[in-house]
């Protein structure tokens, strides 16, 4: 008997739930009836007990008791299996969720790699082409995923489209270098016409200074006086002797004069 | 002819002779040489005030009307006043007296290359100076052209000068306007002496004064330079009846306004002849009473003053009412009689008398 009394104990025992006094109160349990757990095994074996004792007869009742208390464990047995297949369930179940978050973070890892890888790749494209070549560049990639992304589009539309880019593209950079040959030639033409004036300003002083060395020469050459030889009072002039006398009164002036600026 | 040069550089001056007669004046200075050059040039030099003047002119030193029309960016300096040099008349030797001084020997170095000479000619010149020239002023004109290559170099009297370019050397008196000196020398055969010549300072300058002030006191606003006035002076210049009317457009704040100066111009000319008057009176009164008549009929006008239209008849007149008689003629180019004068005077010089003033 005590044998099934410590089968029911772990029974009742297992069959309970565990609660904490706090989260009674949570519920709004303030006041609780305790029943020990010895006593509840009591009252279940008295009720078996007396079920049996007006029901059955002696042998019978020990045999019921019997088959009774077989059943019971066997039952018993049978929930601690399910209970053992349920945590060992429950454990698969979290190996698997494991399972499955590991491969997730192992998605997710490969998804931003793939960014990454992308990213530098579009990068690595970009810097390829810089200024007009990124142009050019866009302009055949857009072409490009145009008719990638057109299943349906025909040979004949994808050449027209390769052709047109084609053409956009050429005759763009013709323009391009016709503008700057043009713009080169003006350069050009701007420097060349500067020079002009430049050389136009030189000849022109060139010429004012070959005016000048050339009146300067005039000037240094000089005008021949009329007289080879020192003149003095015609001798056929009707004043000769007067003017002689004048001229020699003027000379005597003039060499007093010179000595008297000598002697200062 | 090619020209001989020595081995100190200098050519050998055995080509020919340059003579080289100069009127030195305080307004114009004029030359006339036996090569046919005949120039005239105002007495003015002209130093670039600084490097963008001197780079602009290109210059370093502008004479004449070339100076007076640059006098904006140039020192413009009248080396000359009153017949002589201007840097010693107040008897200082300060820097301006100095820069004066080297503006007269560039004048006159100027005036020496307008002749032309050649390098293998000998260069002689002679130079009209006022008889009242101090001896270190003579001295001054005689170092100036000698800097100026001229060989030998002589000074004379300018009225004398005139007269003896016209072969007029007895009884004859000479009245030379210039700008800053009127000169009256009488001439009776032989070189003129002290008590033969008259000077006074109403002369060129003085009547440009006058026509100023009076532009002044008449044309209100009118704004006129020295310089205008001359102009105007040597354009419209008359005394007695006008030969036109003087209009002459003058600047009012900015705008050409003109103004008829006739009056002015006939009243500023006039100041001219009383002093002459007098001056002749005082030559004609101290001369031989027997040789009077010839010189009042004889009075020889010259020099730039002597262009104002109608003196020589307004002397005439003054001269007949207070000498009882007087005639007077202007001699036929005014700018040029002392050159001319100067020339011959040089050309007439002995060649050993040039030798003797190397």
């Amino acid at each position: 008997m005590s044998g099934l009394r410590e089968t029911l104990k772990e029974a009742v025992r297992q069959l309970a739930f565990r609660t904490s006094l706090s989260s009674l109160k949570k519920k709004g349990v303030q006041k609780v009836n305790v029943l020990g757990i010895d006593r509840i095994v009591a009252l279940i074996e008295a009720s078996v007990h007396r079920s049996l004792k007006s029901r059955l007869l002696g042998a019978d009742r020990e045999a019921v008791a019997e088959a009774t208390k077989a059943e019971f464990l066997r039952l018993l047995r049978s929930n601690e299996d399910l209970q053992r297949q349920k945590s060992e369930w429950e454990q698969q179940k979290e190996q698997a969720e494991e399972e499955i978050d590991q491969l997730r973070r192992d998605l997710a890892q490969h998804t931003r790699s793939l960014q990454n890888r992308l990213e530098q790749v579009e990068l690595e494209n970009s810097n390829r082409y810089d200024g007009e070549n990124a142009v050019i560049a866009r302009k055949v990639s857009d072409v490009m995923q145009a008719i990638a992304g057109n299943a349906g589009m025909s040979a004949k539309a994808a050449e027209e489209k390769v052709m047109e880019l084609v053409m956009d593209v050429v005759s763009g950079e013709r323009q391009d270098a016709e503008q700057a040959r043009r713009a080169l030639q003006d350069r050009e033409v701007d420097n060349l016409q500067r020079r002009i004036r430049k050389l136009n300003e030189t000849l022109q002083q060139t010429e004012q200074r070959l005016q000048h060395v050339a009146a300067t020469k005039n000037i240094e050459g000089g005008i021949s006086s009329l007289y080879r030889e020192v003149q003095g009072v015609s001798v056929g002039d009707a004043l000769a002797n007067k003017k002689s006398e004048l001229m020699a009164e003027i000379f005597k002036a003039n060499l007093e004069l010179q000595k008297k600026t000598s002697k200062r | 002819m090619t020209e001989t040069k020595q081995p100190g550089d200098s050519p050998k001056k055995d080509h020919g002779v340059l003579y080289i007669g100069m009127d030195l004046g305080t307004s114009r200075t004029s030359v006339s040489a036996s090569n046919g050059v005949r120039e005239t040039v105002y007495s003015y030099v002209g130093y670039p005030k600084d490097v963008v003047s001197r780079k602009l002119l290109q210059k370093d030193v502008l004479f004449g009307k070339e100076a007076l029309q640059h006098r904006k960016s140039v020192n413009l300096y009248k080396p000359l006043e009153k017949g002589v040099l201007k840097y010693m008349s107040d008897g200082h030797n300060d820097t301006e007296s100095k820069i004066n001084l080297k503006a007269a020997q560039e004048l006159i170095g100027e005036a020496i290359r307008l002749a032309k000479p050649r390098k293998d000619e000998l260069v002689y010149c002679v130079i009209g100076a006022p008889a009242e020239a101090s001896v270190k002023n003579k001295g001054a004109i005689i170092e100036a052209a000698r800097l100026a290559k001229v060989d030998s170099v002589m000074l004379c009297s300018e009225p004398f000068a005139v007269a003896y370019g016209l072969d007029w050397l007895e009884d004859v008196l000479v009245v030379d306007i210039g700008a800053g000196t009127t000169d009256l020398c009488r001439m009776h055969g032989t070189m003129p002496e002290e008590g033969d010549q008259v000077m006074f300072d109403i002369a060129g300058d003085a009547v440009d004064a006058e026509l100023e002030r009076r532009i002044t006191l008449t044309c209100p606003g009118a704004d006129v330079t020295i310089y205008r006035v001359k102009e105007i002076k040597e354009r419209y210049g008359y005394i007695g009846d006008p030969p036109e009317r003087c209009i002459v457009e003058l600047p009012v704040n900015g705008k050409p306004t003109p103004f008829d100066l006739t009056e002015q111009i006939a009243q500023a000319c006039s100041i001219l002849v009383d002093p002459i008057v007098s001056g002749i009176h005082k030559l004609v009164a101290s001369f031989d009473p027997d040789f009077q008549h010839k010189i009042k009929e004889r009075v020889l006008l010259a020099g730039g003053g002597s262009m104002v239209k109608g003196l020589d008849s307004a002397i005439e007149k003054a001269m007949r009412e207070r000498l009882g008689a007087g005639k007077v003629l202007r001699i036929e180019e005014p700018v040029y009689g002392g050159a001319n004068g100067a020339l011959k005077v040089a050309h007439d010089m002995p060649a050993d008398f040039w030798e003797q003033l190397k």
